[in-house]
This record gives structure tokens, C-alpha cells and sequence, in this order.
């Protein structure tokens, strides 16, 4: 075997804080090949951006690192600023997670890309410019010499981020690191440019570093992954021995909590219950532990070591019964039990008979385009919604899919306002446009949203029991308000002793769930969820889910659901519409679309998104000719 | 671009031109020009009294609407600006007062401007270090004393240098010398008459830039295109200087034009108190004196100075940020 | 992943506006970027734990601590000082004119005999309870105006921005010279004139404040859940940037004490036999040469309680500041 390119041996970065020392990595080690790429899985907090950072030497100076990182044999830690920016973007490129940020605003394209190039070659001006218009065209910008002089606020996020991964291997790298670079972005775009990142590793050479929480990112794009979790490596292996044997129950939870795109969701996720531990004072025993469902006592004696497994080569694992897991079980069982769901209300009970709770008709909504900026003159229009005509049945659940600025909200936020300008809203038989101020008020208590971000959702001012009581005090509730909040505590799965206290007590998930309790206070007939799980963690995200899903069965509920990502779309909802650019391209059961597409847009989108199983994605990808997606867009 | 300049120099006319009419209206009704005229030997009759305030379009008796509308299509036709109560004409009175207080307001914001970003570059590059706090004490005491204090104490201090050296080398008195021949000799006497307010309104002045500044540049220090930048190999001080510093300065430029009421407030009271014959102190003479046109025609001038200097902010905006000029 | 920042939505200058310091508002002090921020404003311990917490980040900020200080003594000095003069400020002592401070006058006398002792003391409570009032009416109008705006939006906001950025512009100063000149000396008028003229900057605060409020899913959910916009202000908006509106308050203050003692310097404000700190002021520079205690006395007060608020006001932003990084060094 060829040495590695880039070699590290117990890295440690502990930040200070307020609160005590928080150990954000906590012992990685790894060897980078040539031409490989290394997958970084694991939560939000586990370390994986903190790692990337401190090989390229960006951390904040507090930052306290041990270990060593070595760079073709050379130590990088404790070198100055000076030392490793002769490094960095010359040696280790890195492609960032947010593009829209990630260039300078002032600066142009031309200019950003020149300067990359030379702060590591004595070459001149027209030089550069020359070198920088190829590799404009390299990752996919059509006309790269008319796009030199461009800004970055003239190009979409896609193409910002083929700028940002042009100026990574402006030198020829040897080793590329991508942290989250396809996270902020539509699916279409993400398949775009994982296959530009390929590209650039084929032109460069380089290892790479894909770091990612999506196991659907791994499969398609890695060769070896490293799962991290609470700041350690706790599972390596080459991709498909982890996907297919994985060896920590960590691991098989991540994977079993992963939807999946490709296949009829008949059976409910299992999700990993409790949230990962925070990086202070942490105690010596298997991190994972609270959360494991098959640890032992000896789990709480120590952090297990990272150590190769006898049976396969290349495989390690932290975890003490590794050997006795076998096809995601552990003695012939399931090491996670799927939840019992609720029985379904409307069972048996086939579409057509089933009431309309939700009437949507030739919907429009048009935003007028104005230029000016003390006399705004109309220059055109925006039809952010263009004719959208549905129904939701009792019990059922309609989702939404599209990418980024194809009107998905507008319709949701129309819906919600009861007041369309254009087409009809019809709740429960009730036409919005013919209600009173009053009756729509009351029509609120029927229809209820919770949004997608769990940290912005909930008052950080008010206990629980304010939050949930909102509703009933603003809408009225005739009843016993208190013994309702402990009931809609109990709904989705939460203790009502927490009623006291403040959200910020909550994780992610279970303010999700608070959100949930708040909307389901009045007992609507119609909940709408936008985006209601993509800021959690996949463990989480199956749990809240999972609780969708039974409160669906359970209350006979219709959802109005808005989502990006398609897997989850495909296990929860029964029947979908595609849209794009404010109409529905296709719409019919959810998995119908998915296995017979008709539209053009509709194929496009479902062959983007990544499958969480390598095996599966080579044999979707294979058939395709290498690269013969022409890199382009709009 | 140029558009884009227009435009808001349109905007800025128009806040002149309803600021001006405002403080007209306020002293029309505030001030009442007859007490000039009362206590005169012997005593005058209320009607002569108005009839002696009807030719300077200040006689009550005449409906406001109808002073105001004379008074408007005046500066607007004429340029004309009216008279004092007892005849003093508005337009000569402040012809030469303007430059006096401009050149002292401009050279003091620009200055203001020039130390407080300079102090805020210094001391967010070096955040929490002793640099940064002992600049961050200064610049609170700065920010926060008085400017009759600081005048005074600016004073104190030059008369004990001119003490020292025992030659004038400041003036604490006045623009300028009566008796001053010669243009650098003119020049020169102008600089040490000069120095002192100026001084007084860039210590207090500058600190807001300061904080501003560094507060700023901080938010930019870690923003995610410095470290791109660092990421293709810049350290991260070329990064800072090249990225986060051009970015910062856009807000800091954006908000020069409300800084100026303040600078302008200052310099009423720093003309009283280094005796300056400039607009400052017409100002307080226009109110003492219930000087309706003269008051109108000092806020006229408060809120050009404004424009001006936003509208010169305006031009560094758009030199700095393509997103201004792009679109 | 955000490496902690030095965050800015306290920003350096929520001020009074009208004073005689030079301002700078940045183009948006709030931008967008910090929307998050508000949202997570309490990532920390509640309860008694979390006043604890800013306690102690208060008391690390060691001018802060000498401010509060400063301050106590002189609230203390306003408030109960006045038992301890021997001479009431409006009563002259004609056996001593212009006498330099002595046992029988601590602080001396000026042309008239009065004891600037008292005259201090009661100017001081004076220019204090006029900024306070002050400060704190121009609060509650501008949380309101500010959170009104931003969440009604539409041709509301605008106005409302326009009028805020029009008062901005325009030398504030000169109208309400204008309109108090006449007035006699009534510090209560003047009260009046400083609020009218006053609220718009803080608004103007509090407004990009709220509007990253405004785009909070809670919020959101408050309008479909049928809350009032009142309502929503009361219970969602105001709450959530209480630390914010602490802070302007003290800022304030200390920028309506610099507004009242220039007007009543130029002898527009509070006039005698009424005395502001300003009023003192005027008179000590006057005699600056002659008698120079006249000065250094009030000029000292006044500078202790701007400069003692200020810190002050400073300690609050770091501690209040969830993304204040100076802690960070523990
Ligand atoms: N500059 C910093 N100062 C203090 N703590 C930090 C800093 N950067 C990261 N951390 C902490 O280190 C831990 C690991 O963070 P890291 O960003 O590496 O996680 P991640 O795996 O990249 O998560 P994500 O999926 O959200 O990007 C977190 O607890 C984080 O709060
Ligand atoms: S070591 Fe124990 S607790 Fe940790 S993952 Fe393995 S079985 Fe679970
Ligand atoms: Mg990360």
C-alpha cells in the first residue's frame, strides 16, 4: 500500500467555556489514501466540522489541540498562520457548507479565484485569469470568461458553490475536504455538484474528505467511512461493510432510522431514543450507552477503544459486544424494536368515502417585481403560486415536494391565512373566501401549522404550559384547560412534569414534539407541516416522524405536508405532488409517482436524491456513462 | 449608478426642504418677533408694533399660511431668505458664517470618522487584549463627556501649553485675527483658531465610529468568506485586511448621515464657547432674538450639512459595494 | 457550527439621540444574520441561576462595577445630600460672594452667593429625574412604535421608518431649542419636548430588533393561534428583547442628561432659579477664569454620572450578551 497522504493520530480540541471545558474531538484517528474518500457520518455536535477545521489550521485560537495531523509526512499542528497558509488551498483544499456565504460580497468572481491562485504561484495576472476562466468551465459555469467580472450575489447557490469548489483546487490539492458542501442545497443541485466534486478529484488526484450527516451522501459518494459520535470515531470500515454489516448499535440505529427513498415504507422507523450527551465533564463509560438498547454494565466501566475486528479486515468498532452483532442484530434479535403504532382510525375506509377536509382550488398568489428605490415602479410579476388545485381526504396526508423557491410556503402560508386574493380555500366544507373575521378565527381552531425549525418555534419566554396553552386561551377551549395540556403532553410522548419548564430545556426533537402539543391543542381536523423534521438528526427525526405518523392513525388527522426531502416524504405521506416554479408538475399516491414518474421534472428529481445504501446507488449510477450529466445549469 | 446617486440625492433635497419648512413652522409659532419691540421708549402700540413687523412678513396679523407661502416662493424665486425682526437681512447675515461653521463641522466629522475607524480596526484586531480595552475605556469616557466639559478642558490645556512655551500658539478665542496679512501667514493664523474646537468635537465624536467600527469588523472576522479566504491560503491577518475590512466599512460609511445632527448640536455649543461667529452661535442669537427666518434658515443649513455629508458617504458606498453598483 | 462571535445585536450605541455626543447607527445594526440569535437568546440556566450568571458577568466587568459604584453614591448624593447642606439652593448668603469652597460653603459660592453645594445636589436630582422620566417614556413609546412597526409591516412600517429616518436626519436639536425657548424655564415642558423629539432612535433600534422577532416561527404560530398583534407585541416581542431595552434605557439616560444640560446651557432648558446641572455648567464656564470651582464641580458630577452610566450600560450589553465572548476565557 501507498502512504497516506494525510495521516491523524489522536486528535483532541477542547474549547473553553462558561460552562466547562467542552471536548469537541476526543481522539480521532485516520489515514487518507490517494484517489480515496473517507465519509465522516454522524449528529449535529459530533465533531466532524471541529476535525476538518483543525487540519486546515482555522480554529480560533483558544482552541486547545493535541495530537498530531500530518501532511505528506510533515506535522501541521503547531505550525504558525504564516506555515499553514502555504498549506492551505495550496496542499488541502476545503469546500464549505454554506455557499451563499462562503464568497466575499465585495470582490468578483474573477478576482476571488485569481487571488487563489496566486497566493501560492508566482504567476501573472493574465496567467491566472486564463487559469481561473478554465476552471470555471472545469466545475460547470457556462461562459466562464463573461462570468469572471461577475459578483457572487449574481449567481444562484449552486453556482456559488462551484465557484467555492474551483478556488479549492485551484492548486491541484492533494487532499480535498468537503464539509457539508451539498447540506444548504436542492437535491437536484446536491447531485450536481457531488458529481463536480468527483470531477475535480478525478482532475486533481486528491483523497478526499466528504463530511456529511446524510447516509444517503455516504453511500453515493465515499469508499471508507468513519462514523463519529460526541467527538469519536465509534465504527470504521470501508463503505459497504458499514452499510451492510455494521458492527455498532450506534451505526445500526443511524441506519435504521434512515428513510429510505427507494422502497415502499410499510414498517415504522426506529428511531434512537434520548439526544447525544453534551461535551462537558464527560463521564468514562461508552458514550453511547444512555441511548444503547443493548448495553451491559461493563459498557459504563470505560469508553470502549476503537479496535479492529478480527473477523473483517479493515472493520473497527467501539463497542464491547461488536462481536456479537450480526445483520444489524444481536443474537438473532433486533437491537432496536420498531414501534407499535396506533391502529388507523380510517382503516378500510377507501379514499372516496372518505370526507374532504381540505378543499384547495386554482390557487394564485402573484408577488408584483419592483425596482426603484424611493418611487418603486412595478416591472413584472413573480407567480409564486400559479393554479393549485387539490383535496385532502380525512386521515390522510398530502405533501408537497419541490426545491427552494418553487412556491412551496406561499401555498402554505395562503392556506393558512384563510384569505386567498385568488382561487378558493375550502376547510371542512367552508368557504374561507365567505367568512366573517369571526368565523375564521373560529375556522383556526380547525387548522393548525407547525414549522420546521425547532429552535424558532416556541416563545424561549414561556414554559411549556404557556406555549400550549396559548391556543386554548386565544381560541377558546371549553374545559378543563390543565387536564388538556397533561393530555396533549401525553400525545406525543412527552412527561407533563417538564410542563414548568423553559424550551430551552428541550433538544430538538422534543420541541418539535412541544410545537406538535400546541397545534394539536384545539383539536384541528387539518395540521400543516412545513418542514416540520429537517433541522433534526436523523435518530430524532424518526422518532418525530414515527409520532406523526400515529397521531395521523390515531385522530384521523389530514396533513397539508411541505418537504425537500424525499425520503421522508416517501415514508410518511400517501399521496404527493411535484412542484415546480408554482404549478403542480405531477401529483397522484405518493407511491405511484415514485415508481412510474411521468413528468420530466419529476424523474430528474427522484434520480438525484441519494440512496442510503452504496450497493443500490452503484447500481442506479452505474448505468449511467461516467460524467455524462452535463454539469449545467438553468 | 449614477442613477442610484440621483436618486438619493433627490432624497436627501427633499428632507431638506420639509426639515427647513418644519423648523419654520415651529418658529413661527414659537417665537414671537413682537417682544423685540417691547419696552421700547416710548412705548409702541401693538398695531404699530405689527405694522413694523409687516414689511419682514412677521406681523401676527398676517395669516401664517399666507408668511409661510412668502416666505417659501422667497427662497425658492429670490433666493431670498427674509429678515430679523428689526431688519437685519437674513442672506448676509449668514454668507459668511457658513463657511465658518462648515469647514469646522466637515473637518471634524471627517476626522471623526478617519481616528474612530482607524482606533476600531486596531483594537478588533486585537479583541480583549490590552489595546482593545484600554482604547474601549477612552472611547467610553470620550463618548460620554460633555462637550462643554471637554471644550473647557481643551481650552484649559492650550492656554497652559501657550503658558509653557509662552508664545500664542492657540487661539481660544474667535475664527480668525482681524489683523493678519498674506495667505500663509492667513492660513496658518486660520489652523491655530482652528485646532481647538475642532479637537473638542473630535473627542467626542470619534468613539461612536470606534465601537462601531470594531464591533463591525468583529462580526466579519469570523465570517464565513474570511475563512474561505484563509482557506485558499491567506493568513489571517491578509484575510482580515484584504475581506473582513472592506465589508465592515460599508455600515460604518451607510451611517455617517445620522451622526451629523449630533456633530452639528455639538458645534452650536462649541462655537458659544470658543466665541466662533459661525451658525452655532447665530442660531441661539436667532432664538434670543425671536429671529423666525434667521432659525429657519439655521436648520435649512443643519439638514444640508446632513445631506452633504451622506450624499458624500453615498459616493464611498458605492465605490466599495458592487452590490450598489450592480443592479 | 457557529464558533462563538462576538455577536453585535447589542449593539455599541443605543443612545439617546438628541444629545450633544455624535451618533452612529449602522445601515441595519440587526441584520437578518442574527435572526437565529434572538431565538436562542437563553441557551442558558433559568431561574435564580441565570440572574446569577449575569451577575457575575457583570461584576467581571471591572468598570462596570466601579460605574454602579460611582452611581449608587451619586443617587444617594441626590436623593438624602440635601439633608446635609446648610444653605437651601435658591437662598444667597451675601457675606460670602464668590468664595472659593470652604467649611461653611463645601463646594463655594458664585457671583450671587448662592451655595453650590445645594445648587449641585439639586441640579443633579434635577437633570437625573429629567433624564429619567425622560428615558423612560421614550422606552415605552419606542418599544411600541419599534415592535408595531415591524410586525404590522407593509405601508405602516414604511411610514413609520420614514418619519424615524426624517426626525434622524434633521437637527433635532434646533426644533426643540425652538419650541422650549419661550417656555420660561419649566422643566416639565421641557420633559415634554425631549420625549416628542426623543423616541426615534431607540425605535428605530428596537425596530430591526423586532423584525427579526417578527420572522420567529412563534410568532407566526401566535397569528394563527388568533393572538392579537397587541397581544403578540406584550407577550412575544417585548419579552424577548427585554435584555435590549434595559440597556437603552441606561443609554438613555445618559443621553438625555447631555440633551437637557446643552439646552440649559445655552440657557434653553431649565432656567434659574431652577438649576440643572446644565444651568451650573453655563455659569461655571462663564467664570471658569475667575472662579474656577464654579466649574470643576458640576463639570465633575456630570461626567461621573454620564461616564459611571455609561460603563454601566457597557457591563449590561456584556453580560445580557449571550454571545459575549469575554467569558469565554474561564
Ligand atoms: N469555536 C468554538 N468554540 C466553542 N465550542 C465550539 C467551537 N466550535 C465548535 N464547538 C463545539 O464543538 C462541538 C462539535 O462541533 P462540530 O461543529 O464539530 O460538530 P459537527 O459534527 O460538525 O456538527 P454539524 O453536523 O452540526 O455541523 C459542538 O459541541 C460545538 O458546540
Ligand atoms: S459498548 Fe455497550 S453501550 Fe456502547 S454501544 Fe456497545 S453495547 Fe452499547
Ligand atoms: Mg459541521
Amino acid at each position: 500500500m501507498t502512504s497516506p497522504v494525510l495521516s491523524v493520530k489522536d486528535l483532541r480540541v477542547n474549547f473553553p467555556s462558561e460552562a466547562g471545558s467542552v471536548s469537541a474531538v476526543r481522539g480521532v484517528d485516520f489515514d487518507l489514501y490517494p484517489g480515496r474518500t473517507l465519509g465522516i457520518v454522524g449528529e449535529s455536535g459530533s465533531g466532524k466540522s471541529v476535525t476538518s477545521m483543525s487540519i486546515m489550521g482555522l480554529l480560533p485560537d483558544y482552541a486547545k489541540i493535541t495530537g498530531s495531523v500530518k501532511f505528506e509526512g510533515r506535522e501541521l499542528l503547531g505550525l504558525s498562520d504564516k506555515q499553514m497558509s502555504e498549506i492551505r488551498g495550496n496542499g488541502i483544499g476545503m469546500i464549505f457548507q454554506d455557499p451563499l456565504s462562503a464568497l466575499t460580497p465585495v470582490f468578483d468572481i474573477g478576482s476571488q479565484l485569481v487571488e487563489a491562485i496566486q497566493a501560492h504561484r508566482d504567476v501573472g495576472k493574465k496567467q491566472a485569469l486564463k487559469e481561473a476562466t478554465e476552471l470555471l468551465d472545469l466545475v460547470g459555469i457556462p461562459d466562464p470568461h463573461l462570468r469572471l467580472k461577475s459578483f457572487p450575489h449574481e449567481f444562484s447557490g449552486g453556482m456559488r458553490q462551484r465557484v467555492v469548489i474551483a478556488i479549492a483546487i485551484a492548486n491541484n490539492p492533494r487532499v480535498l475536504i468537503a464539509d457539508e458542501p451539498t447540506t444548504a442545497l436542492d437535491v437536484t443541485i446536491q447531485a450536481q455538484i457531488l458529481d463536480v466534486i468527483k470531477l475535480a478529484q478525478r482532475e486533481t488526484g486528491a483523497a478526499t474528505i466528504m463530511i456529511t450527516h446524510d447516509m444517503g451522501v455516504v453511500a453515493e459518494t465515499a469508499d471508507d467511512v468513519m462514523v463519529m459520535y460526541a467527538g469519536r470515531p465509534v465504527e470504521r470500515g470501508d463503505v459497504d461493510t458499514i452499510f451492510s454489516q455494521p458492527r455498532m448499535p450506534y451505526t445500526v440505529g443511524l441506519l435504521g432510522s434512515t428513510p429510505r427513498p427507494d422502497v415502499s415504507a410499510e414498517e415504522p422507523l426506529t428511531p434512537i431514543v434520548g439526544s447525544p450527551p453534551v461535551l462537558v465533564d464527560l463521564k468514562q463509560r461508552c458514550q453511547f450507552a444512555p441511548r444503547c438498547p443493548v448495553a451491559q454494565p461493563a459498557c459504563s466501566d470505560g469508553e470502549p477503544p476503537l479496535i479492529p475486528l478480527d473477523d473483517t479486515s479493515g472493520h473497527e468498532s467501539a463497542c464491547l459486544r461488536a462481536p456479537e452483532i450480526r445483520d444489524r442484530k444481536i443474537g438473532g434479535d433486533l437491537m432496536f424494536k420498531p414501534p407499535q403504532l396506533a391502529d388507523d382510525v380510517m382503516a378500510g375506509v377507501p379514499r372516496d368515502e372518505r370526507p374532504t377536509t381540505l378543499e384547495v382550488r386554482d390557487l394564485r398568489k402573484e408577488f408584483p417585481l419592483t425596482k426603484g428605490a424611493l418611487v418603486k415602479r412595478r416591472v413584472g410579476t413573480v407567480k409564486a403560486v400559479d393554479g393549485l388545485t387539490f383535496d385532502i381526504r380525512k386521515g390522510e396526508c398530502m405533501a408537497i415536494v419541490g426545491e427552494s423557491g418553487c412556491g412551496k410556503t406561499t401555498t402554505l402560508l395562503e392556506v393558512m391565512d384563510l384569505k386567498p386574493e385568488h382561487g378558493a380555500v375550502v376547510l371542512n366544507g367552508k368557504d374561507a373566501a365567505g367568512m366573517s373575521n369571526s368565523e375564521r378565527r373560529a375556522a383556526r381552531k380547525d387548522i393548525q401549522i407547525v414549522f420546521q425549525d425547532p429552535m424558532s418555534s416556541l416563545n424561549p419566554r414561556l414554559t411549556v404550559r404557556e406555549v400550549i396553552a396559548e391556543p386554548l386561551n386565544s381560541l377558546g377551549f371549553d374545559g378543563d384547560v390543565d387536564a388538556r395540556i397533561n393530555e396533549l403532553m401525553g400525545l406525543v410522548g412527552l412527561d407533563s412534569s417538564q410542563l414548568d419548564r423553559f424550551p430551552s430545556h428541550f433538544s430538538g426533537g422534543q420541541r418539535q414534539r412541544i410545537g406538535l402539543a400546541r397545534a394539536l391543542a384545539t383539536n384541528p381536523s387539518v395540521l400543516v407541516l412545513d418542514e416540520p423534521v429537517s433541522a433534526l438528526d436523523v435518530s430524532i427525526q424518526a422518532g418525530v416522524i414515527n409520532l406523526l405518523e400515529d397521531l395521523k392513525r390515531r385522530l384521523g388527522l389530514s396533513y397539508l405536508f411541505v418537504a425537500h426531502d424525499l425520503s421522508v416524504v416517501r415514508h410518511l405521506s400517501d399521496r404527493l405532488a411535484v412542484m415546480y416554479k408554482g404549478k403542480f408538475v405531477e401529483s397522484g399516491p405518493t407511491d405511484e409517482v415514485f415508481e412510474n414518474p411521468q413528468a420530466d421534472y419529476t424523474k430528474k428529481l427522484l434520480d438525484a436524491i441519494p440512496i442510503p445504501d452504496p450497493e443500490a446507488a452503484r447500481r442506479r449510477r452505474d448505468p449511467r456513462p461516467a460524467n455524462a450529466s452535463p454539469i449545467s445549469q438553468k | 449608478m449614477t442613477k442610484y446617486l440621483i436618486k438619493k440625492t433627490l432624497g436627501w433635497l427633499l428632507m431638506i426642504f420639509l426639515a427647513t419648512n418644519l423648523a419654520y413652522l415651529l418658529a413661527a409659532n414659537f417665537l414671537d418677533p413682537r417682544s423685540n419691540y417691547i419696552g421700547r421708549r416710548p412705548p409702541l402700540s401693538a398695531e404699530e408694533i405689527n405694522n413694523l413687523l409687516e414689511p419682514y412678513n412677521l406681523s401676527p396679523d398676517t395669516p401664517l399660511v399666507q408668511r409661510w407661502w412668502t416666505w417659501l416662493t422667497n427662497i425658492l424665486t429670490k433666493w431670498d431668505w427674509g429678515q430679523s425682526p428689526v431688519g437685519e437681512v437674513v442672506n448676509s447675515e449668514i454668507s459668511y458664517r457658513i463657511w465658518v461653521s462648515a469647514q469646522l463641522l466637515l473637518l471634524s466629522t471627517i476626522l471623526s470618522i478617519l481616528i474612530g475607524v482607524a482606533v476600531g480596526v486596531y483594537t478588533a484586531s486585537r479583541q480583549y487584549k490590552t489595546g482593545d480595552r484600554v482604547w474601549q475605556g477612552i472611547s467610553i469616557i470620550a463618548m460620554n463627556t460633555h462637550v462643554v466639559v471637554a471644550s473647557i478642558a481643551v481650552v484649559w490645556g492650550a492656554l497652559k501649553i501657550n503658558e509653557l512655551t509662552g508664545k500664542k500658539i492657540f487661539y481660544v478665542v474667535g475664527s480668525h485675527s482681524l489683523d493678519v496679512e498674506g495667505f500663509f501667514p492667513k492660513l496658518m493664523d486660520s489652523a491655530q483658531h482652528l485646532v481647538l474646537p475642532t479637537i473638542s468635537l473630535v473627542f467626542i465624536s470619534y468613539a461612536s465610529y470606534h465601537m462601531t467600527q470594531r464591533t463591525l469588523l468583529l462580526d466579519n472576522l469570523d465570517a464565513d468568506y474570511v475563512r474561505t479566504a484563509r482557506a485558499k491560503g491567506l493568513t489571517r491577518q491578509q484575510a482580515i485586511r484584504k475581506h473582513a475590512l472592506r465589508t465592515s466599512i460599508i455600515p460604518v460609511a451607510t451611517s455617517v448621515a445620522f451622526s451629523i445632527p449630533g456633530i452639528f448640536t455639538g458645534a452650536v455649543m462649541t462655537e458659544r464657547i470658543f466665541g466662533w461667529n459661525g451658525m452655532g452661535q447665530y442660531f441661539i442669537e436667532t432664538i434670543s432674538k425671536n429671529d423666525v427666518n434667521g432659525a429657519a434658515a439655521v436648520a435649512a443649513f443643519g439638514a444640508a450639512m446632513t445631506a452633504i455629508s451622506a450624499v458624500l458617504a453615498d459616493v464611498v458606498v458605492v465605490a466599495l459595494d458592487p452590490r450598489v453598483r450592480v443592479s | 457550527m457557529t464558533p462563538s462571535k462576538d455577536r453585535n445585536y447589542f449593539k455599541q450605541e443605543p443612545r439617546g439621540e438628541i444629545t450633544a455626543h455624535s451618533e452612529v447607527a449602522t445601515g441595519d445594526p440587526f441584520s437578518p444574520a442574527e435572526a437565529e440569535q434572538v431565538a436562542t437568546l437563553e441557551q442558558m440556566p433559568r431561574g435564580t441561576s441565570r440572574y446569577k450568571l449575569y451577575l457575575r458577568r457583570f461584576f467581571r466587568n471591572k468598570l462596570a462595577t466601579i460605574g454602579l459604584i460611582i452611581l449608587v453614591f451619586l443617587m444617594l448624593a441626590a436623593l438624602f445630600g440635601g439633608f446635609f447642606a446648610k444653605w437651601d439652593y435658591t437662598e444667597p448668603d451675601f457675606l460670602a460672594l464668590s468664595e472659593p469652597p470652604s467649611p461653611e460653603h463645601w463646594f463655594g459660592t458664585n457671583d450671587t452667593g448662592n451655595d453650590l453645594y445645594a445648587q449641585t445636589i439639586h441640579g443633579l436630582g434635577r437633570s437625573l429625574t429629567i433624564a429619567i422620566v425622560v428615558s423612560l417614556a421614550t422606552l415605552v413609546i419606542s418599544a411600541f412604535v419599534g415592535s408595531a412597526a415591524a410586525l404590522w409591516g407593509g405601508v405602516a412600517e414604511k411610514a413609520v421608518l420614514a418619519v424615524i429616518h426624517f426626525l434622524l436626519s434633521i437637527p433635532t436639536f434646533l426644533l426643540i431649542a425652538l419650541v422650549v425657548a419661550d417656555s420660561g424655564g419649566d422643566w416639565k415642558l421641557l420633559i415634554v419636548v425631549l420625549i416628542v423629539f426623543g423616541w426615534m432612535y431607540q425605535a428605530r433600534v428596537i425596530w430591526s430588533l423586532a423584525l427579526t422577532v417578527r420572522e420567529q416561527d412563534y410568532v407566526r404560530a401566535a397569528g394563527y393561534m388568533g393572538v392579537s398583534k397587541l397581544r403578540t407585541i406584550v407577550r412575544h416581542v417585548i419579552p424577548n428583547i427585554g435584555s435590549l431595552l434595559i440597556i437603552q434605557f441606561v443609554f438613555g439616560v445618559v443621553g438625555t442628561v447631555g440633551s437637557e444640560t446643552a439646552l440649559s446651557f445655552l440657557g434653553l432648558g431649565v432656567k434659574l432659579p431652577d438649576v440643572s446641572l446644565g444651568t451650573l455648567l453655563q455659569g461655571g464656564t462663564a467664570a471658569v477664569q475667575s472662579s474656577p470651582w464654579l466649574f470643576y464641580f458640576p463639570a465633575a458630577t456630570l461626567t461621573l454620572l454620564t461616564v459611571s452610566m455609561a460603563f454601566i450600560g457597557d457591563g449590561l450589553r456584556d453580560a445580557l450578551d449571550p454571545n459575549s465572548n469575554s467569558g469565554g476565557k474561564a
